[in-house]
């Protein structure tokens, strides 16, 4: 999947935000409060739309009063994602779009919900999934692609409720094929909110394949990659030696009560420590690198600030890392403070943000031409950041 | 003695860190300091040469000439460390870029297994492999023969295995040659 642009409006900071043209790696930079966490959270908040329902994904961020951008409470939250991606074994460009709004008593539901795709080259989209306040329609012989738009057959259904989206409800029968593929994929997001208090603890005995969205079940997907994917874990655990002075091993083993804990070994002791009694920065590089050996890598990866409580020399390779993760199936989201990491990061990658009148504007490292002429002279982005020439990214002018 | 270098950024101080010990004997230090690209590194070099306290230094500088006219960029270098009180220093220019001194040992992409089963070194004859110098791009022509190239972790992963007997690159050899005058003399003395 490739997120090829995304239109947001009215989501809090981001009045009126059009992203085009996204690279399979983007890196964000902007002053505090520039809307980069915003811009994050928008995935966030789509997940959580499907997961639970719009109402609670709005209730979790402090109701739609507070989710709707100031001075247009009585304009939709919209967002609209053009995706190109494999859909009825076909590569395609499709449109989701999702408008929520207050109905006529002041409460919220989806106004609309769309999901459209051209069926040919050429040709207007077409309506694939068309609904509002919780009825519309789906079309259910997709696979059959020569029929006339007459001759597709679609079934009217009616939601749970107007807070339901119709890929959640619809999302789960075979026979609606494009809307369960477009589920799937923003279930299988990864929207990063690292705690690493979270990941220290040991936790209660399972199987885990993917990192959760804080980080607390670490010691199973280690167990996981282990058990699983035995190159790749050894893989994990040279660069760590590599990076974290004095760590040789780490292994997640059982507690006599049943659940599973991280053992951090250093070369110089005998016992291993475990993780509670390990640096922040140690745990957070494991996260990192297990994160990004997955094996089954996510459509979507979001991450702010991995710059944190780790080594400023890391950040070059580990902005390479995020980037050789990044592919044509998956896509990685990075914000960052840090010039030592942008360093690391291809022009083409960098945008910025910065807030004017309130509201956040997206610019492009690659769109300015003296930024071009200065990495092709041979200065690094990070230090062109510095000195500046990120002109409305820096919060003093 | 020491031998500090100033490289223009990271993949370079990576390649050095491996190669060095092998170009250096054991008695003489090498410290690597990395810069954030062109600017930062010019700019840096009057402070680090005229700053430097501790006594039996010497300074290497590299630049990559990046399509530039390597002969006076090399003259310039060389006139602003004789201007900061330091004209041993030895400058060398990098053509075009790190990455041709890696495309002049096609055999030693092989060996770090960036592309599985790769028999790049089959290729080294051949006209555009011959002479990696005159290449004009040579990150880009890395990243076309090894889809995903990262200039860091590459970097990584091939130094270990150059030859610095059997390299095409003539700035390669230059480089190298001059680190061992360079510690030779320092031998001498």
């Amino acid at each position: 999947m490739q997120l090829e642009s995304l239109a947001i409006k009215n989501f809090k900071v981001l009045q009126n935000l059009h992203l085009k043209n996204i690279p399979p790696f983007a890196v964000f930079v902007g002053a505090n409060g520039s809307g980069k966490s915003t811009l994050f959270d928008v995935f966030g908040f789509l997940c959580d739309s499907l997961n639970h329902n719009v109402r609670q994904a709005l209730q979790k961020r402090g109701g739609f009063k507070e989710v709707v951008s100031r001075g247009h409470e009585e304009e939709c939250i919209s967002v609209e994602l053009k995706l190109r991606m494999r859909l009825l074994d076909k590569d395609r460009l499709v449109t989701y779009l999702v408008e929520i709004g207050p109905d006529a008593n002041g409460i919220p539901g989806v106004s609309r919900e769309i999901l459209r795709f051209k069926r040919q080259e050429f040709g207007a989209p077409y309506h694939f999934l068309d609904f509002s306040w919780g009825k519309g329609f789906a079309v259910f012989n997709e696979e059959d692609f020569d029929k006339l738009d007459e001759n597709l057959d679609r079934e009217h259904q009616d939601l749970e409720s107007p807070s339901t989206l119709a890929i959640k409800g619809l999302g789960q029968f075979q026979r609606f094929r494009a809307a369960s593929t477009i589920r799937a994929l923003i279930e299988n997001w990864h929207v990063s909110d690292f705690h690493i208090s979270a990941a220290q603890g040991s936790v209660e005995a399972g199987f885990a394949e993917h990192l959760s969205t804080h980080g607390e079940n670490l010691p199973l997907v280690a167990q996981y990659l282990y058990e699983n994917h035995r190159a790749e874990f050894d893989n994990v655990l040279r660069t760590m030696e590599r990076r974290i002075p004095g760590i040789k091993n780490v292994t997640a083993s059982s507690t006599t009560d049943g659940r599973i804990v991280l053992k951090f070994q250093d070369g110089n002791f005998h016992d291993p420590f475990i993780s509670r009694h390990v640096s922040d920065g140690t745990i957070k590089m494991f996260a990192y690198l297990l994160l990004l050996h997955d094996p089954t890598p996510h459509p979507l990866l979001c991450i702010e600030e991995p710059e944190n409580q780790l080594y400023p020399s890391l950040l070059a390779e580990l902005a390479e890392e995020f980037s050789s993760y990044s592919s044509n199936e998956a896509q990685v989201f990075v914000s960052t403070h840090s010039p030592d990491f942008l360093n690391g990061v291809e022009l083409n990658s960098i945008f910025w943000l910065s807030k004017d009148k309130g509201f956040t504007n997206v610019y492009r490292a690659a769109e300015d031409e003296n930024i071009v002429g200065l990495v092709n002279e041979g200065d690094l982005p990070g230090y062109l950041w510095k000195a500046g020439m990120f002109r409305e990214a820096d919060p003093v002018q | 003695m020491t031998i500090v270098f100033l490289t223009e950024e990271k993949s370079m101080k990576v390649m050095l860190n491996e190669i060095l010990p092998q170009i250096l004997p054991m008695d003489i230090e090498f410290l690597i300091l990395e810069h954030e690209g062109k600017s930062d590194l010019e700019k840096s070099i009057p402070r680090k040469l005229k700053g430097w306290k501790t006594p039996n230094t010497h300074f290497v500088v590299l630049r990559d000439n990046d399509g530039a006219d390597c002969i006076q960029i090399k003259n310039r270098l060389v006139t602003i460390c004789s201007q900061n009180g330091r004209p041993d220093t030895l400058v060398r220019i990098v053509c075009q870029e790190l990455e041709a001194w890696f495309i002049g040992d096609l055999a030693a992409i092989d060996s770090a297994d960036l592309v599985r089963n790769s028999r790049f070194k089959e290729m080294q004859g051949i006209a555009k492999f011959r002479d990696p110098d005159k290449i004009v791009n040579p990150k880009d022509k890395l990243r076309h023969l090894i889809p995903g190239y990262q200039a860091v972790s590459g970097a990584r992963s091939i130094s270990k295995h150059l030859n610095l007997n059997q390299n095409r690159s003539a700035s390669f050899q230059t480089f190298v040659s001059g680190v061992q005058q360079l510690a030779n003399n320092a031998a001498v003395i």
